[in-house]
């Protein structure tokens, strides 16, 4: 097992360090597509900021860099990427390969199978750990973001990792990655709930007596609050300003910079009229963050596969996404395996998926370069990517729901079902 | 060849204050084009003015620079582009020129800069209404405060009160409607002196043409002030296409037989021809190039001593000079006969006559400090780059200057790709940096550089750039035309110039086209974004708030469409049976 993790990890190792110093030109390629990079993950923004950061010149005084601050700091130690990329290609690399860890933890924990209140009558299909992790590292998406070094790697690696320590049962590891993933990228914060109660299931089943359900939740609310206050207290103590606030959250939440991505949002508010897109934005915020109660109370005994459906949504309804959100998602349905047999739609969805991911960047390219379409080519393929990612995420619900309904009523298994 | 001291002995003459005055230049420029350079001066002591007890200096501007609390102002309608490589050093060392389009800037007298900042929008707003410019569309994003660039023309009391503000409008079409009231400030009013020959066709015709209005305080030692009002048109005409007539405006190639052909080429045919340079100098007069006739002198000039002196043309001597007028006039010569200079006749009517002539001499032209060219480089909607090339002809001399980029909020530069290169030198020339970053829909970005050119060298900026995407909102009715950015103002520092204006040049402006949204379908992507949404929520929710049970255990028919449909059937059929 050891030694086919590290022949796993050093050839994803050996491919991302191939592909940096063989296309010395990829990154920024990758860097400049707007699938991969998003002004909200940009590399080539984060450089910018970097540079007014070292030149003493607020970076958040400015309408180009929305990113955490504590980035800052973190990238001003490593060597300047313009001329010695390697300790930065060094360090996405090892992001992508601790990412990959964590995930294995989650898969090792077999929690995506067996919770503490439902068993999976499939529970034999599954794969190893090693699949799962391979799936992930050698997912294009996730080595296109990787070679981009957009910082979306970052955000994944920190849900990756509150997803592993929340499924092991480590409060203290799995609220530090949650609040900083939130802090990173605001909308993982939703993904607290359904984490929660997996925290809480694993700590109960681990122990004799559980836990009160009620100080549980408060202790950890309020530790994820003062962890992402503190987080909040020191950059704005770094940037001597809480002028970040604005610039990094309040341009995710109200969407002033609408540079094309492979969401929803974008074109939506580049038509909308002006009297209405307040209203709006409210309307698509709280279609994001109505998903997460309506999951988490209907799936309450599998949390990790509420965690893994959210991480799919975000990456379709969130407003700035890009194809590491997906890579994300992508990542973590193998943990279900065992779902795929119950899956009625899957050859329809990846083929979706894959028409849009081969057909976005040729549209683009025909709006912005060669000039014979225009924006509607490319948004209509935005329009189809996110089709087939909620058809993923329908269809995989479907499954979970009918392999509930298997455990429950045994006699129904193999048959025809009804809605009612 | 003849030494060139034309410029400093004009400046010189322009140096005595009188309380108005005026003045014409004329200059004849290779390859058939023609420098006009009209001046007009008007002082106004400071406690006058303070009383509105207005003479020359107009009083709806004075009012205007009361009302806004400006000190001094400086005010360019410009269009076309000065040709340095064969016209030469500018008039005024640029100090009189503006970028394309409108180009405002003054030092307004504000406790704070927020002060300061309604104070601009109210002179702005004034100004738009006095000049018929869309000056009031000079907003918070078209607005900056540069640090290195300008310094006060005039002498200020308390300097540490005053803020400078600069806005520019490169898409403004300067026309017609600019030029009327800016006449209407002249104490002539166009109807007499040199201002007689401005007219609308003519002007905005030329090949380069930039009207300017300055205004600042000037003291005396003694501590006397006054109010100090320029306002100069310069322009350079292409003499050909000036005397095309009005009633026949359209170009026309010449009959064959009045061309004449380069003789030394193969031709196949009677009716081809290469056409030679006209070695001659064109023959023209003033009531040809202008479009009317000087109508003699403002009766509020001097009418003795050099400013009088009114309309001059700058010529080798040998260059023949007819002045045709029923008045009486003087003609006086200055600088080795480079320059003569007319006292008009008052009340009657003058022109003057240049035949066509083959010169044996020319003027020398002076070389400007610098040559510089902007442009943006890459292809596609998403990103460039722009590229500064900025060249120093002096053999001798190193050039200290400043440049300054005042850029739209939607064309976001990135500073950590701005790279200053010079030829043959390894040096980084970049001495000082200010940077303001834009802020979307709030700011645009403004980047003042002051840089080292050595002598010889030349200069290269370059940096990069993405282009945003807007609301579909925010585009002009002409989105794909692209959108204009404000020409790059360069000023020299070293070797300085010999009077408080300073030296200037600017480059073209740009085009930036943006990516453009389909402007036809706001409701249809409004409603397909909605399906989408509403596929995904809709299949979601479908699946958590319902129950499963056995396809058997729920009655086949009953509820549904197919079960409507199957009653009415029966129904039907039941009704046929019968």
């Amino acid at each position: 097992m050891d030694q086919q993790k590290a022949l796993l990890f050093g050839a994803a190792a050996a491919v991302r360090l191939f592909l940096f110093t063989a296309f010395p030109s990829l990154p920024s390629l990758l860097a400049g597509r707007v699938e991969v990079s998003t002004p909200v993950t940009s590399f080539k923004r984060l450089q910018e900021g970097l540079f007014l950061y070292v030149h003493n010149v607020s970076p958040y005084d400015g309408g180009v860099y929305h990113q955490a601050p504590l980035l800052l700091p973190l990238f001003s130690l490593l060597p300047n990427p313009s001329h010695y990329p390697f300790a930065t290609n060094l360090l996405y690399t090892a992001v992508d390969l601790l990412g990959a860890h964590a995930l294995m933890l989650v898969a090792d924990s077999g929690q995506s199978i067996t919770t503490r209140l439902s068993k999976s009558s499939r529970k034999d299909l599954r794969w190893n750990s090693a699949a799962v992790a391979a799936s992930f590292l050698f997912n294009p998406f996730t080595l296109a973001a990787c070679i981009a070094r957009s910082t979306s790697a970052l955000t994944n690696l920190f849900v990756l990792l509150a997803l592993a320590k929340a499924s092991q049962g480590a409060s203290i590891t799995f609220i530090l990655s949650l609040s900083i993933a939130s802090y990173l990228s605001m909308h993982p914060l939703l993904l607290f709930p359904p984490l929660l109660i997996l925290c809480y299931d694993v700590r109960a089943s681990k122990s004799k007596v559980a836990p009160s359900p009620l100080s549980f939740t408060i202790v950890h609310a309020v530790a994820l609050v003062v962890t992402l206050c503190g987080l909040l207290y020191v950059s704005a103590l770094l940037m001597g300003s809480w002028e970040f606030l604005s610039a990094t959250y309040g341009v995710r939440l109200l969407l002033p910079d609408l540079t094309p991505n492979v969401g929803l949002w974008w074109y939506f508010f580049t038509e909308m009229f002006d009297s209405f897109r307040e209203f709006f934005l409210g309307v698509f915020w709280l279609h994001v963050v109505s998903y997460m109660p309506g999951l988490t109370i209907r799936l309450r005994k599998q949390p990790l596969y509420v965690a893994t459906t959210l991480t799919g949504i975000f990456a379709v309804f969130t407003p700035y996404p890009s194809i590491a959100d997906a890579a994300l998602y992508l990542s973590l349905v193998p943990l279900f395996r065992h779902l795929f047999p119950l899956m009625r739609y899957s050859f329809l969805a990846s083929a979706v998926v894959l028409y849009a991911s081969f057909l976005g960047p040729t549209f683009y390219h025909l709006w912005i370069y060669a000039g014979s379409g225009n924006a509607n080519f490319f948004y209509a393929i935005t329009l189809v990517w996110s089709l087939g990612f909620s058809i993923i995420i329908g269809d995989s619900l479907y499954a979970v729901l009918r392999d509930e309904l298997d455990v429950e009523r045994p006699e129904l298994r193999g048959k025809e079902v009804a809605r009612i | 060849m003849l030494p060139f001291l034309v410029l400093l002995l004009f400046n010189a003459l322009l140096a005595y204050a009188t309380d108005y005055e005026e003045r014409l230049l004329l200059r004849p420029l290779p390859r058939s084009a023609l420098l006009a350079s009209f001046q007009f001066r008007s002082n106004e002591s400071s406690t006058s003015f303070e009383q509105q007890n207005f003479r020359y200096f107009p009083r709806s501007l004075g009012q205007i620079l009361q009302h806004a609390h400006t000190k001094e102002l400086h005010l360019r309608f410009s269009v076309g582009r000065w040709d340095a490589e064969s016209w030469g050093q500018r008039q005024w060392n640029g100090a009189r020129e503006g970028g394309t389009g409108v180009e405002l800037w003054a030092w307004i007298e504000a406790d704070d800069e927020e002060q300061a900042f309604s104070r601009w929008l109210t002179l702005t707003n004034t100004l738009s209404g006095l000049f018929c410019a869309s000056l009031n569309f000079i907003d918070a994003t078209k607005t900056i405060r540069p640090v290195m660039t300008f310094s006060p023309e005039g002498d200020h009391p308390n300097p540490s009160k005053l803020h400078l503000l600069h806005g520019t409008l490169p898409h403004e079409v300067v026309c017609t409607e600019n030029l009327t009231p800016f006449l209407k400030l002249l104490p002539c009013k166009g109807k007499a002196g040199v201002s007689s020959l401005l007219d609308g066709h003519k002007l905005f015709d030329a090949s380069w043409q930039t009207m300017s209005i300055d205004v600042r305080p000037v003291c005396e030692e003694n501590g006397d002030c006054s109010l100090e009002m320029e306002q100069s048109v310069d322009m350079v005409l292409d003499i050909d296409r000036s005397k095309r007539p009005r009633d026949n405006p359209i170009p026309r190639p010449l009959p064959i037989e009045d061309i004449e052909c380069d003789t030394s080429k193969y031709y196949n045919g009677h009716d081809t021809c290469f056409p030679l340079d006209k070695q001659a100098d064109p023959a023209w007069t003033l009531t040809e190039v202008f479009g009317r006739p000087l109508r003699g002198a403002c009766p509020l000039t001097d009418t003795e001593g050099p400013n009088s002196h009114t309309v001059c043309i700058n010529t080798p001597p040998e260059r023949t000079v007819n002045a045709n007028t029923t008045g009486q006039y003087e003609e006086h010569r200055y600088a080795s006969d480079t320059m003569r200079c007319y006292k008009l006749p008052t009340g009657s009517d003058i022109d003057l006559e240049l035949p066509e002539q083959q010169m044996t001499t020319g003027l020398v032209l002076g070389t400007p400090p610098l040559y510089a060219a902007r442009a943006i480089n890459g292809h596609g909607q998403e990103r460039g780059s722009v590229q500064a090339v900025i060249r120093n002809p002096s053999t001798s001399t190193a050039v200290d200057f400043v440049y300054l980029e005042a850029l739209p909020w939607f064309m976001k530069p990135y500073l950590h790709t701005l790279r200053a290169q010079v030829t043959g030198s390894s040096e980084n020339p970049i001495k000082e940096t200010y940077y303001r970053p834009a802020v979307d829909r709030r700011r645009g970005t403004h980047i003042e550089l002051k840089l080292t050119i050595p002598a010889g060298a030349t200069l290269t900026i370059t940096y990069d750039f993405d282009k945003a995407i807007l609301r579909y909102t925010e585009y002009p009715p002409d989105a794909n035309r692209g959108f204009d950015v404000a020409p790059a103002v360069i000023r020299v520092l070293n070797p300085q110039s010999s009077d408080r204006r300073g030296a200037y040049l600017r480059t073209t402006s740009l085009l930036l086209p943006l990516p453009t949204p389909d402007f036809s379908m706001p409701y249809n992507v409004i409603i397909l974004t909605s399906t989408v949404m509403a596929l995904g929520f809709g299949n979601i929710f479908n699946l958590l708030v319902r129950r499963f049970v056995g396809a058997d255990e729920v009655p086949s028919i009953g509820g549904g469409l197919i079960g409507i449909l199957k009653a009415k059937v029966q129904r039907i059929r039941g009704r046929f049976s019968r």
